[in-house]
C-alpha cells in the first residue's frame, strides 16, 4: 500500500489536475478515477503531469484529457453520467435471496464457514409456510432482477421447500414480471433422476462445490459416507451437463457451475485444479482464498496459510490460466473478471463483496431456516457463532422498509464507503475494489477493521496490483484482448420459464 | 547529516523522529501512520509547539538498518499523503458536485412516489384552510 516513488508535493498545479488516484505498478506509475479509467505514466511523465506541464499537443494529453484526468476540458456532463453508470447498482433494491432450507448436511468440511448440523436434526429445516412468506417478502424488493439461492446445510436435503419456493416464485412472477434468476448450491451428494429433471424443467443453475482433482478434493470434504465426494459430485456433474445437452441447450452456458476453496493442500496444485475444471467443461473458476472463521478456525493450523502464500498461489494460476487462453482453451478466472469488468466497461459486476458501498442487506438477504432475515449468509454464520448483531428481523413480523432502512444494514453501508475509509480514499484500486464489512467482523470484531491488516484488503490488493501488472508489460495488447473477453458475460435465454408441473415433460 | 535529512532515534525494535507540523499536516501524518499498521505499532505524540514525534515499533524483531529504513519510508510516504492532500483539497468541491449530479435520484424513492410527493406537497402548500396543522398548533387566526 506505500507508495514507493519520490514525489514533490508543492509542484502540484491546482488549475489543471483532475482527481485521480495513483500508485507504483512496477517501474510505472498508474493513474486511476472515480469511473474506473486508468492511465500507466512514467515518473518523469507522472511528475510532469501533477506540475501542469503537459502540453496540449502531446499525445499524451489528448490520453489523459481522454480518461478524465485533467481538470482543464473536462466534460462534467458526461463523467457524471459515466459515474452514474457505474453505480446504477444503487438503484435497485436486493436482489440476492439467500434461502437456508436447513442446516443438516451429510459432508463435514475441513473449512467449513456454514454452520451446520447432523442429517438428524430434522429441526433445522424451513417450513413450507416459513418458505412461502421469504418468497413474499423477497418480491418486494424493487429490483427488476430477483434471485432465489438455495443454500444450507446442504439445501437438498429438504427438497420439498426447494421444490415449492421455485414453482411458488414463477407462479408469483407471473403476474410480477421480473427477470427470475433461481440457482441452488449442492454438494450433488443427495440428487436423484427426479430431483434433477425438477430443476432442469424450471431452469434452475446448479452450482457445487469442486476443489480439484479426487485426491485433493476428497481430503478437504470429508464425506460421512466415506465414499469418494469427488466421485460422486463429477458423476452428476456429468449427468446434468449431457441432459443440458440432450435439450439442445449450448453446453458452454449450461452447466453445473462449481467452486473450489483453497487449502494449504491446494497451493501447490493449481495446474491440476484449472486443467481438473476445463476438463469438466466449467469456463470460469474462482480461486477462493479460505477465510479464518467457521470450523476453518480450528483446523487453520492444517489447512489455513498466509495471505501472501496465497498471493503466490494466485498469480501462478493465473499465468496458467492466460496461457490456456494463449492456446485457445477459453477459461477466466472469476475474481479477475470482476476487476477487469470494473477496469474495463462502463459497468460495475455488482459483486457484492467487492462493492462500495458492500451489498449486505441492500443488494442481498439471507433467510435462515427459521424465517429470520439476515444481511447475508456471512451475517447468518456470525449468528450461529452467537452473535445476533446481523440479523434484520423475521418475515413473521418485519416489513421491507424496516429490513432496507435498518440501523445495521446504514452501518454496514458506512463502513464500506470507500471514498470515507482510511487508506481506502486514496488507494489506487479503489475505483475498482471494495469492502465487506462482515470481513472485517468476523476477523477483527469490528466492522470498520483496519485496512493494512486485513487479508480481504490484502487479496484484492494483490490480485489487482498483479492485473495492472501484468496489463503493463502488455505490450502488443494480446492480453488485454483476453481479459476483455473475461469481462463479457453471456446470459442464459430462456433459464426462467415457467411450466406449471403439470406440463413438464421430463 | 544535513538539515533535510530526517533526525531519528533507534533503540529496541523502535525508531523514533519528529516532524514539523507547519510543513506537514497531522492529517497528512495520521494518513501515513496508518499504512504502516501491518508492520508494527504507531505512537504519536505531540512534543513541542507544532512538532509530532512518530515512535514506529516493529512487530518482529529489527536491525538498527531496518529500523532507519522504515522511518525513511515514512518521511516518503508522508511526501506522497501530502500531494493525495492537496490533489484531494483541488477537486474536492467538483467532485462533489459531480457526484450529486450523478447519484441524484439513486437511492432515493421511486420516480412515483417522488411525484407523488411533490403533489402532496403542492397540495399542502395550497391549503388555505390548513388542514394538514395539528390543532394542538393552530396557526394564527
Amino acid at each position: 500500500m506505500l507508495t514507493p516513488l519520490k514525489v514533490d508535493p508543492t509542484t502540484f498545479d491546482e488549475g489543471s489536475v483532475g482527481y485521480f488516484r495513483y500508485g507504483m505498478v512496477g517501474d510505472k506509475v498508474l493513474l486511476t478515477n472515480d469511473v474506473g479509467e486508468h492511465l500507466f505514466l512514467t515518473p518523469e511523465e507522472f511528475r510532469r503531469f501533477i506540475a501542469g506541464q503537459v502540453q496540449a499537443d502531446e499525445p499524451l494529453y489528448a490520453n489523459l484529457r481522454k480518461r478524465y484526468f485533467l481538470k482543464r476540458d473536462l466534460d462534467v456532463e458526461q463523467f457524471a453520467t459515466k459515474l452514474r453508470r457505474k453505480k446504477a447498482f444503487l438503484q435497485n433494491g436486493p436482489h440476492l435471496h439467500a434461502i437456508v432450507t436447513t442446516l443438516r448436511c451429510n459432508h463435514a468440511c475441513r473449512y467449513c464457514h456454514a454452520s451446520r448440523t447432523d442429517m438428524t436434526a430434522t429441526d433445522t429445516d424451513m417450513s413450507l409456510e416459513t418458505a412461502r412468506k421469504v418468497v413474499d417478502f423477497a418480491f418486494r424488493s424493487p429490483t427488476p432482477v430477483l434471485g432465489f439461492e438455495f443454500q444450507g446445510g446442504e439445501p437438498t436435503a429438504n427438497f420439498p421447500v426447494i421444490r415449492f419456493v421455485v414453482d411458488y416464485a414463477l407462479e408469483k412472477n407471473r403476474y410480477e414480471n421480473k427477470e427470475l434468476l433461481l440457482s441452488t448450491v449442492t454438494n450433488l451428494t443427495l440428487m436423484d433422476e427426479e430431483k434433477m429433471h425438477f430443476l432442469l424443467d424450471r431452469g434452475v443453475s446448479i452450482c457445487t462445490s469442486l476443489d480439484g482433482p479426487a485426491d485433493l478434493h476428497d481430503k478437504n470434504r470429508g464425506w460421512m459416507e466415506k465414499q469418494s465426494s469427488h466421485a460422486t459430485v463429477t458423476g452428476w456433474m456429468d449427468k446434468f451437463n449431457a441432459e443440458w445437452v440432450r435439450r439442445g441447450f449450448d453446453p458452454d452456458l449450461f452447466h453445473v457451475d462449481a467452486l473450489m476453496t483453497t487449502t494449504r493442500a491446494s497451493l501447490s496444485r493449481g495446474r491440476d485444479i484449472v486443467d481438473e475444471y476445463v476438463n469438466r467443461g466449467i469456463r470460469s473458476l474462482h480461486l477462493r482464498p479460505l477465510n479464518p472463521f467457521g470450523f476453518a478456525v480450528n483446523t487453520w493450523q492444517q489447512v489455513g496459510y498466509t495471505m501472501d502464500e496465497f498471493l503466490a498461489f494466485y498469480r501462478s494460476t493465473l499465468d496458467y490460466i492466460i496461457e490456456l487462453n494463449r492456446k485457445g482453451v477459453f477459461v477466466q478466472e472469476r475474481l479477475a473478471s470482476v476487476f477487469l469488468t470494473k477496469m474495463f466497461t462502463p459497468d460495475d459486476p455488482n459483486y457484492s463483496d467487492c462493492r462500495s458501498p458492500c451489498g449486505s442487506g441492500s443488494a442481498q438477504l439471507a433467510y435462515n431456516f427459521d424465517g429470520s432475515i439476515y444481511t447475508d449468509d456471512e451475517g447468518r454464520m456470525a449468528a450461529h457463532m452467537g452473535n445476533d448483531f446481523f440479523k434484520l428481523g423475521h418475515v413473521d413480523t418485519s416489513s421491507f422498509d424496516e429490513i432496507l432502512r435498518h440501523p445495521t444494514v446504514k452501518a454496514l453501508k458506512v463502513a464500506s464507503i470507500q471514498d470515507a475509509l482510511p487508506a481506502c480514499h486514496s488507494c489506487v484500486h479503489k475505483p475498482t475494489c471494495g469492502v465487506q464489512p462482515l470481513h472485517n467482523y468476523m476477523f477483527d470484531g469490528d466492522i470498520f477493521g483496519q485496512r493494512p491488516r486485513s487479508r480481504k484488503c490484502q487479496e484484492f490488493y494483490g490480485v489487482q496490483q498483479y492485473l495492472y501488472q501484468l496489463l503493463s508489460n502488455d505490450t502488443d495488447g494480446s492480453l488485454e484482448r483476453i481479459f476483455r473477453r473475461w469481462t463479457i458475460q453471456r446470459s442464459r435465454p430462456g433459464t426462467t420459464p415457467y411450466a406449471p408441473a403439470s406440463e413438464v415433460t421430463a | 547529516m544535513s538539515e533535510n535529512e530526517l533526525q531519528t532515534e533507534v533503540d529496541e525494535r523502535r525508531v523514533r523522529f519528529s516532524i514539523d507540523e507547519s510543513v506537514y499536516d497531522l492529517d497528512v501524518v495520521m494518513g501515513a501512520a496508518y499504512l504502516f499498521l501491518d508492520r508494527g505499532y504507531v505512537f504519536l505524540d505531540r512534543v513541542g509547539d507544532r512538532r509530532i514525534q512518530v515512535a514506529l515499533r516493529t512487530r518482529k524483531p529489527a536491525s538498527e538498518a531496518e529500523l532507519h529504513a522504515l522511518a525513511g519510508e515514512f518521511a516518503n510516504e508522508l511526501l506522497n499523503q501530502a500531494l493525495r492532500k492537496r490533489v484531494g483539497e483541488a477537486n474536492g468541491r467538483l467532485r462533489e458536485f459531480i457526484m450529486a449530479k450523478a447519484l441524484f435520484a439513486a437511492d432515493g424513492p421511486s420516480t412515483i412516489d417522488r411525484l407523488l410527493a411533490e403533489l402532496d406537497a403542492e397540495e399542502m402548500a395550497a391549503d388555505d384552510l390548513d388542514i394538514p396543522v395539528p390543532w394542538e398548533k393552530p396557526s394564527g387566526g
